[in-house]
């Protein structure tokens, strides 16, 4: 009796489980890529045009069905979530955003400041999305973008994710995430995103950014205006830098930066930069005898490439300074070790910015020469 | 006394790390940011340092009254009627923060791992879970303490690992630029993380080496500040002050925020729960062990555990009336910290002080 018990008890056990929330993993749509443009219509709440890509699950493994790798669906929409549902009609199986890896802004949504408030709330105030998500910003419309790239490779989380993920081998931009925008929003009002555009053969290119400035749209910046940015915040990864010397073309690969600030609040606010650059050279010119005879070549070298760096940071910041973005973190560095100076001037910090004296010291050192001399 | 029922000095310390540390440490850097933004690891520090006081009351209390629980105590001490009244404050305390915690957690989980799932569902199998521990003795809570321990350590030894490398840590900069008059209602906020170590009211007496107790019972204290202060800090490096403030649960946030150089760890979150409902559960189960425990005393029953079933119909409907989290956390959470003050710190120190005058009056 007691053995018959146990018996039906056991074979209950499997009743007992159960999951609400159970969805097959073939049965979710993973979107990896959104786009966010301006719906060009003035009425109704629908204000945006939402597009999402997400992967040919069925084109992944050995046994794929070939067909295209990725998907791209774009409807009007009043948000980013609502454009979910609205697919809904379209799509078999319901979106999951836990691997949502990139969101590009279209330029004209770009300029509005309101829409990129409720996008940016959206995404943060979401329990599912990482908050890692790489925000771009596209020099056309985010669709167009999107529909160049997402066929390119057969990869399943999106060609433009694989190029901005780690960002480690270049400068020109600046990878920021959706967390990294709200923080720099809170702390300085300005931040910089990648910009993204279109080549010639209509494929994509990440390179400069766009400055946006109390959530929308300010400026944009070239690749070299970018690395300078980056010199000067610590952020520069790997990068090689060409410049003329004595006719010759000299390529200086730098490999470590680093940057020491020094403010001084008094009645007028004078930052002292001085980044420490060191790395080494990448080519220069082969001749007869050895190109490069003693120590005196290189400090040459070095201040050449000094002159040619400070040329580039004088240009970036006094663009910086003429349209008052403050993205050297100056601010920020008044608020951590000056507060109660920064209290007094934090409101009316665009217009003081842009009298700020910054004077910026560039040290370049040329650690090693390669396996020639 | 039954010597089944004894706990090691190792286990009380355990057993008092993590029955602090349960739904509080989500918020805590949140709830503290939003009083004293930079600053508020002060108020974290300073309410762990507060506790140390009630420690070694109790502490006291049970060197004057040795082998005796602290129920034997206070009626000797108060007399029957009056302690009464103070064992129901306490098992409303109880109730209440079971209540609370409760609800946070089914809100946490139905937030991040179970959308679809009701929220009654959530919390009725966690309090059935939590309510087969804490029907046992204490000693079982000990060993279950034990068992949780290293996990605990280890989730947020990792946690603050992976962290590190991404984390800006002049966040923490300006120091003591907080108003500092805010401090006491800062304090107010962070003294709730810090409830559930009245365990110790409990596990004192029960000791197999008295000798060393008050060494572990505050070394675990040490331990907790130390946790709290790291969560404060990393979520604070991580985040931003004004993102903190914005987030409800930080501590996740930065688990969900991990992106290492390396593709395969991403969107820690899930695991960072699982493990998190292991320290609610070891967090839980002793608090509802303490109401039942009140309550057997309060009824004069020989055991404490006929009162733990009938609990959890009462946690579930007390749990249920918040509208939203906001009204959880600021509501109930302020109805919850006058019976907190009132029955982990007034209790033991108006006993206390009680023994005082009595053993003195006494001697004269």
């Amino acid at each position: 009796m007691k053995k018959l018990l146990v018996i039906i008890l056991l074979f209950l056990l499997p009743f007992t489980t159960g999951c609400w929330d159970k969805v097959e993993i073939e049965q979710r749509v993973f979107v990896t890529e959104i786009g966010i443009d301006k719906n060009g219509k003035e009425e109704g709440i629908n204000k945006m045009t939402v597009t999402y890509q997400y992967p040919n699950i069925n084109n992944i493994g050995k046994d794929s069905g070939g067909g295209s790798s990725n998907f791209l669906i774009t409807t009007e929409s009043s948000s980013v979530f609502q454009a979910g549902r609205q697919f809904m009609t379209k799509v078999p199986f319901p979106f999951y955003y836990k691997h949502l890896k990139v969101v590009i802004l279209g330029n004209e949504f770009l300029k509005e400041e309101n829409l990129i408030r409720v996008v940016l709330d959206e995404l943060n105030r979401d329990t599912k999305i990482n908050k890692r998500v790489r925000i771009l910003a596209a020099d056309t419309t985010a669709k167009e973008i999107m529909e160049a790239s997402f066929n390119k490779e057969q990869r399943t989380e999106g060609t433009i994710y694989a190029t901005v993920r780690d960002n480690r081998n270049t400068s020109s931009y600046t990878t920021k995430s959706l967390a990294d925008i709200v923080t720099d929003f809170d702390i300085a009002g300005v931040t910089l995103i990648p910009r993204i555009s279109l080549d010639e053969k209509g494929s994509f290119v990440v390179s400069g950014g766009c400055i946006l400035k109390n959530y929308h749209f300010l400026d944009w910046i070239d690749p070299v205006e970018n690395k300078v940015i980056n010199l000067i915040n610590g952020d520069m990864v790997i990068e090689t830098i060409d410049v003329i010397y004595e006719q010759n073309l000299i390529s200086y690969a730098i490999s470590e930066t680093e940057t020491r600030r020094d403010i001084k609040v008094d009645d007028k606010i004078t930052a002292d930069i001085n980044v420490q650059v060191e790395g080494y050279l990448q080519g220069y010119t082969l001749s007869d005898k050895s190109s490069i005879e003693n120590d005196e070549i290189i400090m040459n070298m070095e201040k050449a490439i000094e002159s040619e760096m400070m040329k580039a940071a004088r240009r970036t910041i006094s663009h910086m300074k003429e349209v008052k973005a403050d993205l050297i973190g100056i601010g920020e560095h008044i608020s951590k070790y000056h507060p109660k100076e920064w209290d007094k001037i934090e409101n009316d910090w665009d217009d003081i910015f842009s009298e700020v004296e910054i004077n910026l010291n560039i040290d370049v050192k040329i650690r090693r020469i390669g396996l020639t001399r | 006394m039954q010597k089944k029922n004894v706990i090691s000095n190792n286990q009380i310390k355990n057993l008092l790390v993590t029955t602090i540390i349960g739904v509080g440490i989500l918020s805590l850097p949140s709830n503290i940011a939003v009083v004293l933004d930079n600053d508020g690891w002060i108020a974290v520090l300073v309410s762990g340092l507060l506790i140390i006081p009630f420690i070694l009351i109790i502490d006291k209390l049970f060197k004057m009254y040795p082998n005796k629980t602290i129920f034997e105590i206070g009626e000797e001490v108060l007399g029957k009627f009056i302690f009464k009244i103070f064992l129901i404050i306490i098992a409303i305390y109880a109730t209440i923060t079971l209540a609370y915690s409760i609800r946070v957690f089914g809100e946490v989980i139905k937030a991040y791992l179970l959308e679809r799932t009701p929220i009654a569902v959530i919390i009725i199998t966690m309090l059935l879970a939590t309510s087969y521990a804490s029907r046992a003795e204490i000693e079982i809570l000990g060993r279950v303490a034990t068992m949780v321990y290293p996990i605990l350590l280890a989730l947020f030894i990792f946690l603050f690992l992976i962290n590190m490398p991404k984390s800006d840590y002049t966040d923490i900069l300006p120091l003591f630029n907080a108003d500092f008059t805010k401090l006491p209602r800062g304090i107010m906020v962070t003294i709730f993380s810090y409830a559930g170590y009245e365990i110790i009211m409990v596990a004192y007496p029960l000791t197999d080496n008295r000798k060393d107790t008050l060494k572990y019972t505050l070394r675990g204290l040490f331990i907790v500040i130390g946790i709290y202060l790291a969560a404060f800090f990393i979520s604070l490096s991580q985040l931003g002050v004004n993102q903190l403030k914005r987030t409800l649960w930080p501590t996740i946030a930065i688990a969900k925020e991990v992106d290492l150089p390396g593709y395969f760890l991403e969107n820690l979150d899930g695991i960072v729960i699982a493990l998190w409902v292991l320290i609610v559960y070891t967090s839980v189960g002793p608090l509802f062990y303490i109401g039942g425990k009140t309550l057997s005393y309060i009824f004069n029953t020989k055991s404490h555990d006929v009162f733990i079933l009938p609990l959890i119909p009462i946690i579930y409907l007390i749990s249920m009336i918040p509208d939203n989290i906001i009204s959880v956390y600021d509501e109930m959470g302020r109805i919850l910290s006058y019976f907190l003050i009132a029955s982990i710190m007034a209790v033991p120190a108006i006993i206390f002080f009680a023994a005082l005058i009595k053993r003195r009056r006494r001697r004269t």
